[in-house]
């Protein structure tokens, strides 16, 4: 079984090998093509050492890597964090009751499909703070994807187990709390994970706009205006990995509250 | 003169009382005179007419027909699930208007809730059936039933863990710790194979005879062996829509019952014959061409 185990892990960690040397195959062809205006996988490697050194300097002229990319994540956090504050119960309120259905969606249908660009101006607007006005702008993103599922989970809600709550007589609280919201924990859940990838695909966007300490702002204002693409290729590889990070946790949060029925 | 016979006419009358209280048996479920129809998007659809059944007190019966001949619903009138259209329910001399923990259900697919161990499904029941007491009589009583079914041993495990029959023994456990007069049970075996249900009929009535027959049972079935086993009397529903009372076919086996011999009992076989006789129109293919 051990074995078993370990040669599975052995093949797959080759696997992974496999594309990673494919993809460089392809950036080191891309770089030749372009006749090094794409910087190639090596030059990019020495600037990404280069920008890991100092991860957590904080001078008010020089920040590192690792500073930028935590108030980065602070601001999704608190965006994220709030939004689901809200997403969360409207949503449960909006599955649960027809009323609240027919209010509410027609709401969230229309206001779903806009780009969360377009509320930056409306924060800046509001906050007069253009740090405030992105964490404004993952608040909003946050809400629909999590408000849809968590609608989704709660209107699902079976049969058999609202026949249990009847024939046991439970009070609301137990409803809620013993029926309602562990059935709906799943689909909340991909809600919420479905929110995190788009906050922080989101955040980036609305650094670049904002200026101030953050990923998005080191990609423009270091990578494109600092002239240095290596800087740039640098950030998308650790948006990427963080941004798959974020996911794989809540993929583990998705399988840890996952019934077999 | 005169006076004596008042006397005499008075005590006649007492002892008429008392012994009728004694001879009477007390009534537990009383259906009287209903329908129910519902409302569906091609017109409405009745699914029992007119149904009038008396159970009484310690009683146990079997609501037995085909499929969709209407008996879960009209289990549900008595359950409170099921509000009928016309007539009346009546159990324990109330009339019926909601689910009520005097009625403890146990539903077909057992209906445990997922995400709480086998001990939470039961006291989350309890606690919500019996406000009143303490949390240490709480505890008491979930484990008390979760020892009577035999599964104290797996009160941590979460249903899924679970197989069939435990889970019916669950579901059983559950019913019984509200200490319910009524016990309704919505074809309850239905789901479990012909072994794990025998052991379960055997497993039921020793729990009946626990608390001294004293629990009125109403079940549905579509078992004929089960409904004899089990019951005093069984209900027979013709076939719906509007499915009504068939006949009631009573079952004078002695208790306790063996399920070994019962089957050779010559009354045995005539009830069995009977219910074939009303459940079922053809007994072979024809031959003819």
């Amino acid at each position: 079984m051990k074995q078993l185990l370990s040669a599975k892990t052995t093949s797959s960690v080759l696997y992974f090998l496999a594309g990673i040397f494919i993809m460089g195959g392809i950036w080191a062809l891309i770089a030749k093509l372009t006749k090094g205006e794409i910087p190639d996988p090596s030059s990019t490697w020495v600037v990404f050492k280069e920008v890991i050194k100092q991860p957590f300097q904080n001078d008010s002229d020089q920040k590192g890597i690792g500073t930028k990319l935590l108030s980065s994540l602070g601001r999704v956090a608190i965006g994220f964090g709030l939004g689901s504050l809200f997403a969360v119960p409207i949503g449960l309120v909006m599955g649960s009751s027809k009323i609240a259905m027919r209010i509410l969606n027609p709401m969230v249908q229309i206001l779903k499909p806009v780009s969360p660009l377009a509320w930056f101006p409306l924060g800046l607007a509001i906050f007069q703070d253009s740090p405030k006005a992105s964490v404004f702008m993952i608040f909003i993103c946050c809400l629909w994807p999590t408000l849809i599922n968590a609608a989704f989970g709660a209107s699902n809600v079976p049969q058999d187990h609202k026949n249990v709550s009847k024939a046991f007589g439970f009070s609301t609280w137990k409803y809620l709390s013993k029926i309602l919201v562990p059935f709906s924990l799943p689909h909340i859940i991909t809600g919420l994970r479905l929110s995190i990838g788009i906050a922080w695909m989101v955040i980036v966007a609305g650094e670049m706009l904002s200026g101030g300490t953050g990923l998005g702002n080191f990609v423009w204002e270091e990578g494109f205006n600092g002239g240095n693409t290596a800087k740039i290729l640098v950030a998308i590889i650790i948006i990427g990995l963080v941004g798959s990070l974020l996911d794989r946790c809540f993929t583990w949060l998705q399988q840890k509250f996952s019934y077999a029925l | 003169m005169s006076t004596s016979t008042t006397f005499e006419e008075s005590t006649t009358e007492v002892t008429d009382r008392i012994l009728s209280q004694v001879t009477q048996p007390e009534i537990s479920i009383r259906v009287d005179n209903v329908t129910v129809s519902f409302k569906t998007p091609k017109g409405i659809y009745t699914a029992v007419k007119d149904i009038d059944l008396t159970v009484n007190k310690g009683e146990i019966v079997a609501l037995i027909g085909h499929s969709g001949c209407g008996k879960s619903t009209l289990m549900g009138t008595i359950s409170g699930m099921v509000k009928p259209s016309a007539g009346q329910v009546y159990a324990n001399d109330k009339k019926v208007e909601a689910p009520g923990p005097d009625r403890g259900i146990v539903f077909q697919n057992y209906s445990l809730l997922p995400w709480l161990t086998v001990y939470k499904n039961i006291e989350v029941a309890v606690q919500s059936a019996l406000k009143d007491l303490s949390s240490a009589e709480w505890n008491k009583l979930v484990e008390a039933n979760l020892r009577m079914v035999n599964l104290w041993e797996h009160k941590d495990k979460l249903p899924g863990q679970l197989s069939g029959g435990m889970k019916q023994r669950v579901a059983i456990a559950r019913a019984f710790a509200i200490n319910p007069k009524i016990l309704l049970l919505d074809e309850p075996f239905g789901a479990l194979d012909a072994l794990t249900k025998s052991a379960m009929h055997v497993e039921l009535l020793k729990l009946w005879n626990l608390d001294n027959r004293e629990k009125t049972i109403v079940m549905v079935t579509h078992d004929i062996e089960e409904a004899i086993f089990l019951a005093d009397k069984v209900v027979v529903m013709n076939n719906g829509p509007a499915a009504t009372i068939r006949e009631i076919v009573e079952v004078p086996l002695k208790r306790p019952r063996n399920k070994k011999d019962i089957v050779h009992d010559p009354k045995y076989m005539e009830i069995h014959d009977r219910l074939l006789g009303l459940l079922i129109d053809k007994f072979s293919i024809d031959d003819e061409r």
